[in-house]
């Protein structure tokens, strides 16, 4: 059965032009690592989970910092809405303070549509200030401000003059891009431009490194961190789960950048590389294989002895200590199968995990991914840029020559290009078997088809699907949340992951749907026709 | 209003019109939703009404990209309207403007009429509703899509008898109940929107994407004919409403009413129905019935209702009036949109209430952020919100239970059924806040008791509140085990924890005490100091029976007198009998310099009778010396008193210092009114000993730390303690060992040796002076420390009914004293031999052993053991008896003896009636 072909045939000409490409049947003998449409404009009117711009910037990158007053410069909706919304978790800094408990917007009204709301802007920093006296501010705007034309920059730079704080504007606005990722290079942008190499105390570790693209939902994290910490490693900031921007300005201090989510934050790797030398490395803290590969990889990179025998230490000590769970968990999951959908990683990171658990990913998709988060960065040169992705801005990033560090020797470096994939990403498609499925922005409609007529026993999604998916019959687990559970990453996530598997699977209710009078009604009728043929 | 000043918004109380403009489309049957801006509006409010719903909530987006805000989104618009016509097949399509459209100003009713021109075949009823994010609330979005709809479907038709009920924002279990009721009064009505079934649809394996139920196109068609419109909304703006719409387009009257949230308005629209000609049924009446009744059931506790009530304006009012109904005094309104003409409505109905309640205080604002109703809520004593569970934040911090009623609820499930509405609806309300008014005091008693009592000290050491439970782990280190407790029980013993690192300041305060009380003194404190131990008598009065503490080797039966350990007395008697026996005793000792409360129980799980105890001595006799012992847990909540009534020696047992040792000797603790296991058990009482030790002395309270050596559990862990207890002032510390009790968790627990206790003596004696003259003393015991005469003063229990026995038992007897049996049985110089019927006791003979003892057992010298052809001696000079009595027994004669057929019974007890009832014992064995 070809669940593509069943979906394109519900749609007209034009949609089913677009759709095609997004969606592949992956077949090895055809091609390998066949090309696959992404990173385009959604289409009107079919429900695509994609969010905006700002809810790439606000909802995802810089809201989590917790040190920073983010400022939603709009109307109300838009700051209510990201208000908490992401499980971002974080404790509070030193001086007892998180800001992301918070939710601050200028609530623009009708007269600052029309007369403008800079003043408004200006008069709300300065409210910030009295009130919660922060050490930074940071402006996200929505769609009215770039169309009545605010400068929020200007009033940023007044902002730090005045305050003598670090104030920060991001210009973006819910229409930019095609999907949250424009907002994510905003935001990306924006740090790096304004925030990395603003502090050059030197790290207290051997071998400092940054986690990006870490969001610590349900406290992932943590648990990563707690590994990363155990093995002697100096996370110098994480972006931008639990993060700061007192912790980011430091991070070019750090040695390597380990890059979890390839998607919202590899512009900040790449410019990190530009401007400071540090190298990346691509990692995943999702499933015990791919944990520890990570891991291993990361000691090679820094090639010393005791970071090799003190990684495998832990890995075998962590290992061991959650078998038990792991194998009971296993019996339980062993032959079901799962779909994803979730943003820009995770929809590949879970793989393994799941496949560990026995569970196996009959399809998977990423929500506003591009096409190297599919097919590997190799092809990056080969993506054309279309008007949309030119409307985000490229920052211009130059080798600070002051803070520029090398830290591999040429010949080195080569070699771990080869051995640990330093600095690369092969993308999802090639991990995928024969026969699975990869969809781009998966919508509404085709999330249904899949669910029906693949029968995956978990379809792993967010919020706006799930019901729609139980509804169906399919159990549904929001991966973008984590349905208030977590954390999943790292060998201690692995197990919560394996229990709320479980949990949802062999919730009894499940066994409840069919009424006992359907039942017996049915079977009565059977009995009938079975006399009547006699 | 609010104030102008105001620029920045912290943490809205309010959401954008597309979210209300959508939600009420959610009510017409198969319609889909549209958004015209960037697809992050949809996304968001899909997002935020499906967690509050549990429910799919599908909205498109017209996806506008910059290239649309240049060349405008029509083209978006047309592609966004085909597809989901082709792909939903829809009967209504509502199309809601966000703030980019509104923004960049496009003509939505001109796209749509060129739709429909391109597209002749086109039979979807397509609704345009203006609704700028910033132009308004969703409270104002949801009558601007009902007015939209109503106005671009309903035609002027004929007159018919139809009833037209629209309703301001509502829960689906509000809108079933609702239109329950309507169908059951016979009307023939519209509901406007029913959003009932599509936002809380039931399980039925199937799910079907276009949301098929909800009020059908047509009636809303013939809306323009009824007869009547009532409108169930407050606030609802004029040139949003429908209702005014139909009556000024279409001629049908329109009467606004309130929803019926409350007795009140819910009467009024029964009543509205009844004059409609509807038929109310008897159930209604049963239903205002039962609801009464339930208020006057909830009153007393609704009575003491502080309420803030945040939200919409329609649902701020309705709860405001269901409020100041039940005697919940609303102190604080809040609306979080700009809805002017609520003040005065609100203020006029809280005033009356409020001031039948003497409060002063009451707020009502409008615009208004979580910030300032925090603020308002704070300042005017709120101890119930009642909202959205936005309110969470500000529930967590002020610590005030949430009755989570409005829309969004994201934490907790069951948003859809939010019942506010009708008779029923007011009644499941009401009857929420009487349950969390409840809940809160009775989860919040124990802080505030904790408050009570912990503040003397914890305000000196200037603890820092906040989050204590975080900061547990990184105090205590090994201490981490506290999270289990309920946070109350580890806030407390984190005060008391942190108050341990607090001295300033309390010298001064402890010498202003001294001036005025009486401390006693050391010199002539049996317990103490040796030397005193020789020529000064003590006296312990048992006076406090009940105990706090289940510790693994006691076993308390105070009203069975068996041994002499501490933990017994015969009888445990009042403050005045005290007093008595006190006097007594004084004048036949008069070297009694100590009067001690060592239970049986514990002296402080019993304050007021050794308060009381302690206030009718020192009117007696004010020289004499004051001591008490005790398990230390309630030390910080009595420490101040005790100083007060003069207590100059305080003897606390303190076994561990680590809540895992301390977990395998204590079964439970209790603690304020909680039973607690485990570390928990112990993190508590720990951090109560250790901080009510460094208080008391601090304050000059001469204090001995008694500690109970129990092989395997804590023999490797003793040091440690005494180097803590020396750390925070103890005077002296006195290793002891257990004493296995049949019946208690350590009765199989092997005894120490005396050349073990004595090593650790040794050691300890480097970090701080040991006591080794303990006698390990009877909870009534009196006299001079060797030479304890409470039983004389004891036994005057009732008799029990005497038997006398068929045989005659021979029975010795190890007594010092000759009344008692008061001896170790390998002490005996002598035997007495008794002959008993279990009747009458005679004195047969005495028998003399003819070895000279040494106290083994009392550690004079810790290294002397008892000649071992002495207990071969003694065995023999029992052998013709049946049963031995001693006061103690070491393991090795009592099995010798029972290999002999000889029964032992350790006790301590008047000898008569010990072998009256060691001769029945005999006999029924």
């Amino acid at each position: 059965m070809d669940v593509k072909a069943e979906i394109l045939g519900s749609y007209n000409a034009k949609v089913f032009k677009n759709r095609k490409d997004h969606i592949l049947r992956i077949n090895k003998a055809e091609a390998e690592n066949p090309e696959i449409a992404a990173n385009t404009r959604a289409i009107p009117g079919i429900m695509t989970n994609r969010g905006c711009c700002y809810a790439g910037c606000k909802g995802v990158v810089v809201g989590p910092l917790k040190d920073a007053v983010t400022i939603t410069h709009g109307p109300i909706g838009c700051g209510f809405y990201s208000w908490g919304t992401r499980r971002n978790k974080a404790r509070p800094d030193e001086d007892g303070r998180n800001f992301i408990q918070y939710c601050f917007s200028t609530d623009m009204q009708e007269p600052d549509i029309v007369f403008g709301g800079d003043k408004k802007l200006r008069a709300a920093i300065r409210e910030a200030m009295e009130i919660f006296k922060p050490r930074s501010i940071l402006i996200c705007s929505t769609c009215p401000v770039g169309l009545i034309g605010d400068d929020i920059h200007s009033v940023a730079a007044e902002a730090e003059r005045e305050y003598g704080i670090t104030c920060v504007a991001f210009s973006c606005e819910g229409y930019k891009g095609v999907s949250q990722s424009g907002g994510h290079h905003i935001a990306n942008n924006g740090l790096m431009k304004r925030i990395i190499g603003s502090n050059d105390l030197a790290p207290t570790g051997k071998y400092p490194v940054n986690l990006l693209g870490e969001y610590n939902i349900g406290g992932d994290g943590w648990e990563v961190e707690r590994i990363l910490r155990r093995i002697g490693y100096d996370v110098v900031s994480v972006f931008t789960g639990d993060g700061s921007v007192q912790a980011i300005s430091r991070a070019h201090t750090a040695t390597l950048n380990l890059v979890q989510c390839h998607r919202s934050i590899n512009y900040v790797a790449e410019m990190m590389k530009t401007a400071y030398g540090t190298d990346w490395l691509k990692v995943n803290f999702i499933g015990l294989k791919s944990i520890s590969g990570s891991l291993r990889n990361l000691a090679q990179y820094f090639g010393a002895e005791e970071l090799m025998e003190r990684t495998e230490e832990v890995i075998a000590g962590e290992t061991a200590a959650i078998a038990d769970d792991m194998a009971f968990f296993r019996e339980k999951l062993q032959g079901k199968t799962a779909a994803l959908f979730v943003g820009g990683s995770r929809s590949h990171h879970y793989q393994e995990l799941l496949s560990e658990y026995g569970v196996s990913t009959v399809l998977a998709g990423y929500e506003f991914a591009h096409r190297d988060d599919y097919e590997g960065r190799e092809i990056i040169p080969a993506i054309r840029e279309d008007a949309d992705s030119k409307n985000i801005e490229q920052a211009e990033i130059m080798k600070d020559e002051k803070r520029y560090r090398v830290f591999l020797s040429p010949q080195r470096y080569e070699e771990l290009k080869n051995t640990i994939g330093l600095e690369d990403y092969k993308g999802m498609i090639r991990d995928m078997p024969d026969g699975t499925y990869v969809v781009d922005d998966l919508n509404h409609f085709e999330t249904g088809v899949f669910a029906d007529l693949l029968k995956p026993d978990i379809f792993f999604s967010g919020i706006k699907d799930k019901y729609v998916l139980q509804k169906g019959g399919t159990l549904s687990r929001q991966l973008h949340s984590y349905d208030y559970s977590g954390p999943y990453a790292g060998y201690k996530g692995a197990v919560v992951f394996g229990r709320d598997l479980v949990m949802g699977l062999q919730a009894p209710a499940w066994g409840m749907v069919s009424p006992p009078w359907k039942i017996n009604a049915e079977k009565s009728a059977a009995e009938g026709q079975r006399d009547s043929h006699a | 209003m609010k104030s102008v000043l105001v620029n920045l918004n912290v943490n809205p109380c309010k959401m954008c019109m597309p979210l209300g403009s959508v939600s009420a489309f959610c009510g017409i049957a198969g319609c889909m939703n549209i958004l015209h801006g960037s697809q992050g509006c949809s996304t968001y409010i899909r997002r935020h009404m499906s967690t509050h719903y549990n429910e799919p909530v599908d909205i498109a987006s017209s996806s506008l990209t910059e290239e649309g805000t240049v060349f405008g989104g029509e083209k978006n618009l047309v592609k966004g309207l085909d597809n989901l016509i082709k792909l939903y097949e829809p009967l209504v399509i509502g199309v809601s403007t966000t703030c980019l459209a509104e923004t960049i100003g496009e003509d939505i009713p001109a796209m749509i009429r060129r739709y429909y021109e391109t597209r002749p075949d086109c039979k979807v009823k397509i609704v345009s509703v203006s609704s700028a994010g910033y132009a308004g609330t969703q409270y104002e979005g949801w009558f601007k899509a009902l007015r939209a709809l109503v106005s671009q479907t309903s035609v002027p038709c004929a007159r018919h008898e139809g009833v037209n009920v629209i309703t301001g924002p509502v829960s689906p279990a509000d809108a079933r109940g609702l239109k329950g009721m309507l169908y059951a009064t016979g009307l023939d009505f519209t509901l406007l929107p029913d959003i009932s079934e599509n936002l809380d649809r039931g399980y039925g394996g199937v799910y079907d994407r276009l949301p098929s139920k909800g009020t059908p196109l047509a009636r809303v068609e013939r809306m323009g004919g009824a007869r009547v419109t009532l409108e169930l909304a407050a606030f609802c703006p004029e040139a949003d409403s429908p209702g005014r719409w139909l009556e000024e387009e279409c001629g049908v009257p329109l009467l606004r009413l309130n929803p019926p949230v409350g007795l009140r308005d819910t009467d009024a629209f029964v009543e509205a129905l009844r004059g409609l000609g509807a038929e109310i049924p008897q159930s209604v009446e049963e239903e205002r019935a039962r609801c009464l009744d339930a208020m006057i059931d909830a009153h007393k506790y609704n009575a003491q209702g502080r309420a803030a009530v945040f939200g919409e304006p329609d649902m701020v009012y309705g709860l405001v009036r269901l409020c100041c109904e039940n005697g919940i005094v609303p102190v604080t309104a809040a609306c979080g949109g700009d809805c002017r003409e609520i003040r005065s409505v609100l203020e006029e109905e809280i005033r009356p209430v409020a001031d039948n309640a003497f409060v002063e205080r009451c707020s009502v604002l409008e615009a208004a952020d979580f910030a300032a109703i925090e603020r308002e809520a704070s300042a005017n004593g709120v101890n119930l919100l009642l909202g959205s569970s936005d309110g969470r934040r500000m529930s967590e911090r002020l610590n005030i239970p949430l009755v989570r009623c409005a829309f969004p609820v994201h934490d907790h499930v069951g948003g859809q059924r939010i019942r506010l509405w009708g008779y029923s609806g007011a009644t499941e309300l009401l009857e929420r806040c009487a349950n969390s008014l409840i809940s809160a005091v009775d989860g919040v008693y124990r802080r505030e008791l904790q408050e009570r009592t912990q503040t003397a000290i914890s305000e000196e050491a200037s603890v820092p509140r906040g989050n204590l439970r975080d900061q547990a782990g990184e105090l205590c280190g090994g201490w981490s085990t506290i999270t289990p407790l309920a946070e109350a029980d580890a806030q407390g013993a984190l005060l008391a924890l942190r108050a341990q690192d607090s001295s300033r300041g309390s010298a001064a305060l402890a010498a202003g005490r001294k001036i005025r009380v009486n401390r006693g003194n050391t010199a002539t404190h049996p317990c103490f100091s040796h030397q005193a131990g020789a020529h000064f008598a003590r006296i312990h009065l048992p006076v406090a029976p009940a105990c706090n503490v289940s510790c693994n080797y006691c076993r308390r039966d105070f009203d069975c007198p068996n041994e002499s350990r501490p933990g017994v007395a015969t009888r445990v008697i009042t403050p005045q009998e005290a007093l008595d026996r006190f006097l007594r005793m004084k004048k036949q000792m008069p070297n009694i310099s100590v009067a001690g409360i060592a239970g049986p129980g514990d002296a402080l799980a019993n304050f007021a009778q050794s308060a009381e105890t302690l206030r009718l001595l020192r009117a007696a006799d004010p020289d004499v010396t004051f001591c008490l012992s005790t398990n230390g847990l309630l030390l910080p909540q009595y420490a101040d008193e005790l100083l007060e009534l003069g207590v100059g020696h305080i003897t606390i047992t303190i076994n561990a210092v680590d809540p895992a040792v301390g977990s395998c000797i204590y079964k439970h603790v209790d603690f304020l009114g909680r039973r607690m296991e485990g570390e928990s058990g112990a993190a508590v009482l720990m951090a109560s000993q250790l901080s009510g030790l460094k208080y008391l002395a601090d304050r000059g309270v001469v204090c001995k730390v008694n500690i109970v050596l129990i092989k395997g559990v804590n023999d490797g862990h003793i040091e440690e303690v005494v180097q803590r207890v020396k750390e925070l002032g103890a005077f002296v510390t006195n290793i002891m060992q257990v004493i296995p009790v049949a019946g208690s968790v350590f009765a199989d627990m092997p005894m120490v040796s005396n050349r073990e206790i004595s090593a650790l003596r040794k050691r300890c004696e480097r970090h701080m002076p040991q006591m080794r003259h303990c006698r390990q003393c009877r909870a009534d015991a009196v006299g001079l420390l060797n030479d304890d005469r409470s039983a004389m003063f004891g036994g005057q229990r009732p008799q029990a009914n005497r038997r006398k026995l068929e045989r005659t038992m021979r029975i010795a007897v190890a007594s010092r004293s000759g009344v008692v049996v008061d001896q170790h049985f390998g002490h005996a110089e002598r035997f007495y031999i008794y002959e008993s019927d279990g009747d009458l006791s005679r004195l047969v003979e005495t028998r003399s052993v003819g070895v000279s003892a040494s106290c083994g057992m009392c550690g004079k010298r810790a290294d002397e053991t008892p000649d071992p052809g002495r207990i071969g001696k003694a065995i023999s000079a029992v052998s013709d008896c049946q049963g031995v009595l001693a006061m103690r027994i070491g393991d090795s004669p009592s099995r010798r003896l029972a290999e002999r057929g000889i029964s032992v019974f350790a006790t301590y007890e008047n000898i008569d009636k010990a072998v009256r009832e060691a001769a029945i014992s005999l006999c029924a064995g």
